[in-house]
């Protein structure tokens, strides 16, 4: 075990009977339950699992380095995508974001990736084939989005600030291009010093974003014709493209 | 206007009118609730669609105690108590923890009722189509009156609420996904058999309710008069698997009613089967299960400002009576806010 998965270790234990009046209005409390080394293609890390008291979703931080009392340690919050993580799709972007993340946090002496268990930002497996059918048939609309589940979870940022609070870092330096993130997280207490936009390199899948302009609803249409929606929150960013673009969906 | 008198549309309703609204709800049936539903034979309630409520948000239970505050039921808190069978419950959530269960005395229409309580209903009544009159939305009735509003609220049924998008026409792009979205989900159905024995039998059945295992007839039998006082008869509601109802959902009763009765025969004994007398009701849409779970009402709006939107048990994560409460009032929020 390496010192830093030995660190983490002390915080399961101190977390064995931690109990809190919670994070946000659903008085969210996490735990550090379990922690081991993690080898990865883009470096070491230690893995850390939490428990939490809403649901029975396992939430997992992936550690770089000792971050505990330290400031501005990078971090970037990622929301589960089977399709895409696991699977290769190419109807978002969500592995190239994982992966980009992982890549550059792998370089650093410290940081954090957080892997929240939730499918495309809440909406659920389910929902999300339907809104890929949707999209299928062209009528991928705000209405029909919305009732889907395609939304900005509250809860998520209150799960996300304890986990962080958890692990013991002074303040973080997001990774997003979307600064609204930002303000969630200090919502919940979190110092955020600073944020560092998460711009993708350049790959043969996503060069569409740099040829073809947002539709009015801010979706990108790749080349085999699949909007692309913003799955993890996030404008993407690929290498080339300038701050900010689509304006609000 | 709302269309629709059942949970959603009830509880949607009374947060408009609450915020200042003028609102009115039709509903073709005679009386309110929808499947919150009860009857009465020979002088005794009966509930023969949901038979209890079951809940956790703090919103909805609230609205559960307002009932007994203003005399409208007389809840039995925590029923059913005794539940046998290792069957699945309609509503896996029900027997949750944090989850609270309760039925009432006269009837789980009580609830409806209440929430009715200070509202403009108007009964007997069945929208047949929806059309767009200038800035506003006109509904067609089967009493061939014409009514027309700046908002409509279709707290239906999935299948009824599509059938009714199908009268407006196509090329308003939220309408055609909100429809296209509704063609993905579905209603699952219940055939029900009510059916009276006498008193002594009601002593003699050892549950409130009974979830059996391994049949693929019942879903559930509810000893109903077990929730009444001094019962004059002993009543019992059978209600049938999804699948099983729904290869008999267009024969007459008297081709399944008898098969139903004997499949509980199998399980309670043979007194089931042969009751002194027995109705049925085909609950086309009954409920809807996970699968057909949305998160949140959808609100469709026209050019010109007129707006159509959707609540119902489908419309709210969870399903069942709770979801369908949730919904109407997440709905009414959001027209209130938008109408700011
Ligand atoms: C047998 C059965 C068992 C159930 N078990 C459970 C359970 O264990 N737990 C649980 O939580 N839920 C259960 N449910 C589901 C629960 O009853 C429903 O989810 C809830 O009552 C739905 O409320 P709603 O307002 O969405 O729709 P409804 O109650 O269906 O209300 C719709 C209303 O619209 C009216 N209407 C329809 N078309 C028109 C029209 N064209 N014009 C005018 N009016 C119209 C209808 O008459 C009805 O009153 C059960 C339901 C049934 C039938
Ligand atoms: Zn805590
Ligand atoms: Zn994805």
């Amino acid at each position: 075990m390496t010192s830093v998965t030995a660190g983490l270790q002390h915080l399961v234990e101190r977390d064995r009977d931690h109990e809190c009046e919670g994070y946000g209005p659903n008085h969210l409390c996490v735990r550090l339950v379990g922690a081991a080394d993690l080898p990865t293609r883009f470096g070491e890390f230690s893995i850390v699992a939490f428990w939490n008291n809403r649901d029975a979703k396992e939430h997992v931080a992936i550690v770089r380095g000792d971050v505990r009392d330290r400031e501005q340690v990078p971090c970037r919050v990622h929301s589960e995508c089977l399709t895409g993580d696991a699977l290769g799709s190419l109807r978002c972007d969500c592995r190239d974001q994982l992966e980009a993340a992982l890549r550059r946090i792998g370089e650093l002496p410290q940081g954090i990736v957080l892997y929240m268990r939730q499918e495309g930002r809440g909406i659920g497996l389910i929902n999300k084939v339907r809104a890929y059918a949707l999209q299928d048939r062209g009528l991928d609309t705000v209405e029909a989005n919305l009732a889907l589940g395609f939304r900005d979870d509250e809860r998520d940022y209150a799960i996300a600030a304890h986990m962080i609070h958890s692990l013991g870092v002074k303040s973080i330096r997001l990774m997003t291009n979307n600064p609204q993130k930002v303000e969630q997280l200090q919502q919940y207490g979190i110092e955020v010093d600073g944020r560092d936009p998460h711009i993708l390199p350049p790959n043969p899948h996503n060069l569409f974003y740099l040829q073809t302009k947002a539709n009015r609803s801010g979706h990108f249409i790749d080349f085999a014709g699949k909007p692309h929606l913003a799955e993890q929150g996030d404008w993407v960013r690929v290498e080339g493209m300038p701050e900010r673009i689509p304006e609000e969906e | 206007m709302v269309v629709g008198a059942g949970v959603s549309g009830l509880e949607c309703a009374r947060a408009l009118a609450r915020a200042g609204h003028d609102v009115l709800v039709i509903d073709k049936a005679r009386g309110v609730g929808g499947r919150c539903a009860t009857r009465r034979i020979e002088g005794q309630p009966v509930d023969h669609g949901l038979a209890f409520l079951h809940g956790s948000d703090p919103g909805f239970l609230a609205a559960l105690d307002a009932v007994a505050a203003d005399g409208a039921g007389t809840p039995l808190e925590g029923w059913p108590a005794a539940v046998q069978g290792s069957g699945s419950p309609c509503q896996p959530d029900a027997f949750a923890p944090g989850e609270r269960r309760v039925a009432f005395a006269e009837g789980v229409s009580a609830f409806p009722k209440h929430l009715a309580r200070e509202l403009r209903v108007r009964l007997q009544t069945r929208v047949t189509a929806l059309g767009l009159a200038g800035l506003r939305l006109a509904l067609e009735l089967d009493d061939g009156g014409r009514i027309d509003a700046e908002t409509v609220v279709l707290a239906l049924p999935l299948e009824q609420a599509r059938e009714l998008l199908a009268t407006l026409p196509a090329g308003i792009a939220d309408l055609d996904g909100v429809r296209a979205l509704l063609s993905m989900l579905g209603t699952l159905p219940c055939l029900t058999v009510m059916a009276g024995y006498p008193p002594e039998i009601g002593a003699a059945v050892p549950f409130d309710l009974c979830y059996p295992a391994g049949s693929r007839a019942l879903q559930l039998v509810a000893h109903d008069s077990a929730k009444r006082a001094a019962p004059a008869q002993c009543v019992m509601v059978y209600q049938a698997r999804p699948a099983w109802s729904r290869e008999r959902l267009e024969a007459e009763p008297s081709q399944w009613a008898p098969e139903l009765l004997e499949a509980a025969a199998g399980l309670c004994g043979t007194w089931t089967a042969q009751p002194l007398w027995h109705q049925t009701h085909r609950w086309r849409f009954a409920r809807v299960d996970r699968g057909s779970e949305l998160a949140g009402p959808v609100v469709v709006q026209f050019p010109g400002g007129a707006r159509l939107a959707l609540a119902g048990e489908s419309f709210a994560p969870g399903g069942g009576v709770e979801a369908a409460f949730l919904s109407g009032r997440r709905l009414a929020a959001r027209l209130h806010e938008e109408f700011a």
